[in-house]
């Protein structure tokens, strides 16, 4: 097993990172504040502070996975311990996926962390808490996969400030096709609708991943989308994943 | 060492200057603001034509923003409740507020309540509790709250008839929305005892504070209209005997038309008043005001 070392080195290195720590303490900070809120909240308190806990969840494990993810392939590189690491029986694909399931894990423990401090919050509260909360969560995992193979990808072959803000710009973009395809369909321009379906199927629909609003009014999920939204997820990952390696390969290092 | 010290001690100075600064000059641009900080809050939300645009700019964080709005729609509801008592973008607030979370029934309810009876705006209420149940379309709350309105403000006995049923049909409602339906369709001069009932019923049925407190007001006019329409009868029947009309309320009580003189429910008074028309009516008022 080849890629083990490499994600358990990416976990160790990215959990010695202070910007991962600042955040997650950022979110339990957040999370936290429900309990300021909870006078002010009219009656809707459980439903504020379960948008606060999951939205609060949802914002630092994106801005984890874009500014660890963004440094991942960069800081070895200009680190130099790549040469060390490819010098050894290493294929540069199988380098790619250990970084990627390395920071996946990292992205895991800080979700539970999170996942705790949330829970813990509900505690506190008063706020009956139940497993149907869990399913957001679960869903945000797949969305924090194509975030990370995002930006993997763009780390291949851009600074890692370029790759941050590209990644940032995808995940952006990647929830706003659907409103783009809307838009569209109101204008009736042929070129535009064409743009804005090109938009729609081939960047990643992250709006897919977004049910924290049903879960939280306890509007009840099909079975179906949330089988096919996570194979999305899947297949969109490996995609990408095989297109950061491709680069990678060619890589001239 | 001494260097060190001296250079931390200035570190230190400066750090403190520097907070005092930032917070002072907060504290002058509140000032030359000249308005609350909760009116521009407000006021932000002004410039956002509809929550269908602001919905896209917040991407996966809507429901947390229609949050922040709750809050700041409740701080706006809340400081005109206690200063001059208008509502200018209440119904915007609400507007945008369900536009980002359209499952959000508490703030259809309040906003729709608030637009009725605090704000005068009926058939904004109507409007906005009507976008509700085309959203929600199995929740009974909205049909209840339009029928109450069409009942209690617009007296449109019918049209409360008819969304009272459907709130009678729609999955999990109250047992009790039939009935109503039933009163609205037949009646109208009973009108204040199933406004009662309802406004109980309502009252019961939230954990809203502010909510329970609207249902409270509501019973306490109800109350004084009884009161009023009480100590009115008992003039009328004084002028029948003596051809004159009492001095005040303690006159009426002497000569035995009524049993006692009624607490007015807000904190005012009865009295009575001789109208353009000469003839004697029975009002309120609150003591220290004309």
């Amino acid at each position: 097993m080849k890629l083990k070392p490499v994600i358990l080195n990416t976990f160790i290195e990215s959990v010695r990172d202070k910007i991962l720590i600042i955040l997650i303490i950022l979110g339990l900070l957040l999370m936290a504040s429900a309990k300021i809120i909870q006078p002010l909240a009219l009656g809707e308190e459980s439903k504020i502070i379960k948008d606060l806990g999951l939205s609060a969840i949802n914002l630092v494990s994106v801005l984890i996975a874009v500014f660890v993810g963004g440094r991942l392939i960069y800081k070895e590189i200009e680190k130099r311990t790549i040469y060390i690491v490819l010098a050894k029986p290493i294929r540069r694909w199988e380098f790619i996926l250990g970084k990627f399931f390395g920071l996946l894990l990292v992205l895991f423990v800080s979700l539970l962390i999170l996942t705790i401090g949330f829970f813990l919050v509900l505690l506190f509260t008063k706020i009956q808490a139940d497993f149907y909360l869990l399913l957001p969560l679960l869903f945000l995992i797949f969305e924090l996969s194509i975030i990370t193979a995002l930006a993997l990808f763009f780390s291949t072959f851009v600074t890692p400030i370029g790759a941050s803000i590209f990644t940032f710009i995808l995940y952006f973009v990647g929830h706003l096709t659907r409103d783009l395809k809307a838009f569209a369909a109101m204008v009736k321009n042929p070129v535009i609708t064409f743009l804005a379906d090109l938009f729609y199927y081939l960047l990643p629909n992250l709006a897919n991943f977004n049910i924290k609003g049903m879960v939280v009014h306890n509007v009840p999920i099909p079975l179906g989308v949330i089988i096919f939204t996570l194979i999305y997820g899947i297949i969109y990952t490996a995609g990408l994943l095989f297109l950061a390696s491709l680069i990678f390969q060619r890589k001239d290092l | 060492m001494k260097r060190r010290f001296l250079f931390l001690f200035l570190s230190f100075i400066i750090i403190v200057l520097w907070l005092f600064s930032i917070v002072r000059l907060q504290l002058i641009v509140d000032k030359k603001r000249k308005k609350p900080l909760r009116e521009l809050l407000v006021e932000e939300l002004a410039y956002f034509p509809s929550g269908k645009f602001l919905k896209p700019v917040v991407i996966e964080y809507e429901n947390f923003v229609a949050d922040l709005v709750w809050l700041r729609a409740i701080q706006y509801y809340g400081h005109h409740l206690m200063t001059d008592r208008r509502y200018t973008w209440l119904g915007h607030i609400f507007n945008i507020l369900t536009q980002l979370d359209p499952k959000f029934v508490g703030a259809y309810r309040f906003g729709g309540m608030t637009l009725a009876w605090d704000a005068r705006e009926p058939e904004e209420a109507i409007k906005l509790l009507r976008r509700g149940m085309r959203l929600n379309p199995l929740r009974w709350e909205f049909p209840f709250d339009i029928a109450f309105i069409y009942y209690m403000i617009l007296k449109d006995y019918e049209r409360a008839g008819d969304y009272f049923y459907l709130a009678g049909r729609m999955p999990e409602t109250w047992g009790i929305s039939q009935r109503w339906a039933a009163f609205s369709y037949g009646k109208s001069e009973n009108r204040r005892d199933f406004g009662k009932i309802i406004f109980q019923d309502l009252y019961q049925s939230t954990k809203n504070p502010e909510m329970k407190k609207i249902a409270r007001r509501g019973l306490k006019f109800i109350k004084r209209e009884e009161d009023i329409d009480y100590l009115q009868g008992g003039v009328d029947k004084y002028y029948q005997k003596y051809k004159k009309y009492p001095k005040n309320l303690q006159e009426l009580l002497t000569f035995g038309f009524i049993d006692s003189i009624p607490k007015e429910p807000t904190g005012g008074f009865y009295n009575i008043t001789i109208g353009p028309d000469g003839k004697a009516k029975v009002s309120y008022a609150y003591p220290g005001r004309r």
